[in-house]
């Protein structure tokens, strides 16, 4: 009988070191988590954790200095209306932009998911991320092209004698205006263009995850399709809407671009954050509406919890 | 008596796979009803297409003598239990149950007391508060048959549905299956591939085998009768003779399938003459195979009762079938 060892014998220090991290397990986990938690720790909280304190500062009105001493100052100048106003537009906008994604995102999504098999499937993602790698800059602007008064979609619309249904969208009060490309309707569909791969993904992630069998399930206990999608599918596919929704919302907060290419001029908050820390260098009210879109979002996923969309988690 | 379900020479197709080919059957109302088959032998996609989820690729389904072709799965008065059971998870057990009351509009205390009354018959009454991904397998699986029986279906499907449960809590079930199908006198239409759990719950079986009816038969006949080689190899450890070796056992020159425990044993040359070989202890018995030698060159299994001594291996022992124990294998030319 041959004698082979219990035990093998050591290769070399590759073999080492996976006795070291085997025997103490914390180590390895330390030496992968330990670098991303430096960086989130110190540049990323910490820098939000600069911007929050800033907004509790003041800005002196004559030498235009930062005082550095705390005050809510700052914060009752955000709610003042010519700024206040800015906040509701932006928030207003954002949570247009979700419900149009959402909206239209649903269908895409519920294909993919159930249906698109091998290179449709393929084709799908394609499709979904295709225009996230052109850039963003150029898409806006095509937009912008796109939207105009001697733009595409007017000439279409001669073409095809809908003019009266572009005009009458353009005549509503508000979110009307010149043409398409100066009004809230075409920094919404902007928005909506840009951000809706956001949404597409995790709904359909989410909806990917619910099996077929309980669809059936409710169908063969006597489920309608639409009383499947309102009391199944739409409550599974929640923690993917919200998901989706958290991207959106957040997106189009912060965002300054778009707004001020496509659009009526007025400001959103990110225009706002953009000048006032730059031209009018009030940094403390740049701090201040910085806040709001993070306040907003906690709302957001305050009110998301309670209705038990993490349920399902 | 109705037939509660009637397969017309049913087909169904997937591509080049033919899931169910040429199937007929009738299942009669009231009854306990077996699919049994190996894996892939095409008894979920029958079960499928009696709950509507498929369509035959041709043939016709009768379900109380009305063609079902046309009838979408949430108008047919059948349910079905599904193998995973499909338990909606962001809903209490409790609305679960209730679920296919709901969608039909009841009005929401008769669902309540409906439902407290559906899992108190699979004795589960107080967990409706919870949600199902709190309960165990063999709860979910009550849970499931619940939600099932609470629409009074005229016809039950389950698909396996003791498949994920441990030895113990399997028999318990089928126990409990066979005793609540008997109270409720609803037709049961049970899919399974073991062959123990079919024949002691149903009143009539059908063997599936590669989408094919192998025999349709009650427990007994398909166990102690079975028409073809595969239904004796699959559902019992019946020995399958060919002719020729039928007419050394002094039967009939066909097919015949032998029980294992109806042979009788003795030490040295007889009739059929064999070597003994490897012998395993069953508790009630010991199973022996015997080695046919020269011309026919296989083994045959007997089943030795308890008392009797089990013959070394490399003993040369004789073979005697008892009276009546040999069966022609119709299903065999
Ligand atoms: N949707 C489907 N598409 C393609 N092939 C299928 C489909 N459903 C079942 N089959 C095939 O049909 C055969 C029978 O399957 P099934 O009815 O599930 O068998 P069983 O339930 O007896 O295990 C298998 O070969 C299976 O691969
Ligand atoms: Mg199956």
């Amino acid at each position: 009988m041959t004698t082979r060892p219990a035990t093998l014998p050591v290769r070399g220090p590759g073999d080492r070191l996976s006795d070291l991290f085997w025997r103490r397990p914390r180590l390895l986990l330390a030496l992968l988590i330990g670098p991303p938690l430096l960086w989130l720790g110190v540049v990323y909280l910490g820098s939000l954790f600069a911007l929050l304190l800033q907004s509790f500062y003041s800005i002196d009105e004559f030498s235009g200095l930062v005082v550095p001493e705390f005050t809510l100052k700052t914060y009752a100048e955000l709610i003042r209306p010519s700024n206040f106003d800015i906040i509701l537009r932006t928030v207003m906008m954002a949570a247009a932009v979700t419900a149009g994604c959402i909206v239209i995102a649903f269908p895409i999504a519920y294909y993919a998911a159930r249906y698109a098999r091998g290179r449709w499937k393929a084709a799908f993602y394609l499709g979904v991320m295709l225009p996230l790698w052109s850039s963003y800059l150029v898409k806006v602007y095509a937009w912008k092209l796109i939207l105009a008064k001697e733009g595409i979609v007017t000439w279409a619309a001669e073409g095809t004698h809908t003019s009266g249904i572009l005009n009458a969208l353009l005549s509503l009060p508000v979110i009307g205006g010149n043409s398409l490309s100066t009004s809230y309707i075409g920094t919404w569909i902007v928005f909506v263009y840009v951000w809706i791969p956001y949404m597409i993904l995790p709904m359909q992630a989410a909806l990917e995850r619910v099996p077929t069998s309980m669809i059936e399930a409710s169908s063969d206990l006597g489920a309608s399709s639409g009383q499947t999608l309102r009391t199944v599918i739409l409550p599974l596919a929640l923690p993917g809407v919200v998901a989706g929704s958290i991207f959106t919302f957040s997106l189009t907060l912060g965002d300054y671009i778009i707004p001020q290419i496509v659009g009526s001029s007025r400001l959103f908050i990110g225009q706002a954050v953009y000048t006032l820390q730059g031209t009018a260098g009030n940094i403390p009210l740049a701090a201040a509406f910085a806040v709001v879109p993070i306040a907003v979002m906690l709302v957001y996923l305050a009110i998301a919890k309670r209705m038990g969309a993490f349920d399902a988690l | 008596m109705t037939a509660a379900v009637e397969f017309r020479n049913v087909t169904r197709h997937f591509g080049p796979v033919r899931a169910v080919d040429g199937v007929d059957l009738t299942i009669a109302e009231g009854s306990f009803f077996a699919m049994l088959g190996p894996s892939g032998s095409g008894k979920t996609t029958c079960l499928r297409l009696i709950s509507g989820f498929d369509a035959p690729t041709s043939g016709e389904i009768r379900i109380f003598g009305e063609d079902s072709g046309h009838v979408p799965p949430n108008r047919r008065n059948v349910n079905t239990v599904f193998q995973d059971y499909a338990l909606f998870p962001h809903m209490t057990v409790r609305d679960n149950v209730a679920y296919g009351l709901m969608v039909r509009g009841v009005d929401k205390a008769t669902r309540r007391n409906k439902a407290e009354e559906m899992l108190s018959l699979v004795k589960l009454a107080g967990y409706g508060d919870r949600k199902p991904g709190q309960l165990s397998g063999g709860q979910r699986q009550r849970v499931a048959l619940a939600r099932a029986l609470v629409n009074e279906p005229r016809v039950l499907l389950l698909d396996e549905p003791l498949g994920a449960l441990d030895l113990k809590l399997r028999e318990s079930m089928q126990d409990e299956l066979k005793a609540l199908q008997q109270r409720l006198g609803i037709t049961f239409v049970f899919v399974t591939h073991d062959q123990g759990e079919a024949l002691s719950m149903a009143d009539q079986v059908a063997v599936f085998a590669n989408g094919k009816v192998a025999q349709v038969g009650s427990p007994t006949d398909i166990y102690e009768r079975p028409a073809t080689k595969f239904v004796a190899d699959f559902v019992g450890s019946s020995n399958v003779l060919p002719p020729a070796l039928s007419r050394q056992f002094g039967g009939p020159d066909a097919w015949c399938s032998l029980r294992p425990e109806a042979i009788r044993v003795v030490e040295g040359a007889g009739q059929v003459t064999g070597t003994a070989g490897s012998a395993r202890y069953l508790g009630a018995g010991t199973k022996l195979s015997v080695h046919l030698g020269r011309s026919e060159d296989m083994e045959i299994s007997v089943v030795l009762p308890p008392g009797q001594a089990v013959p070394a291996p490399g003993t040369t022992v004789a073979l005697q079938p008892m009276s009546g124990a040999l069966h022609v294998m119709a299903g065999e030319k």
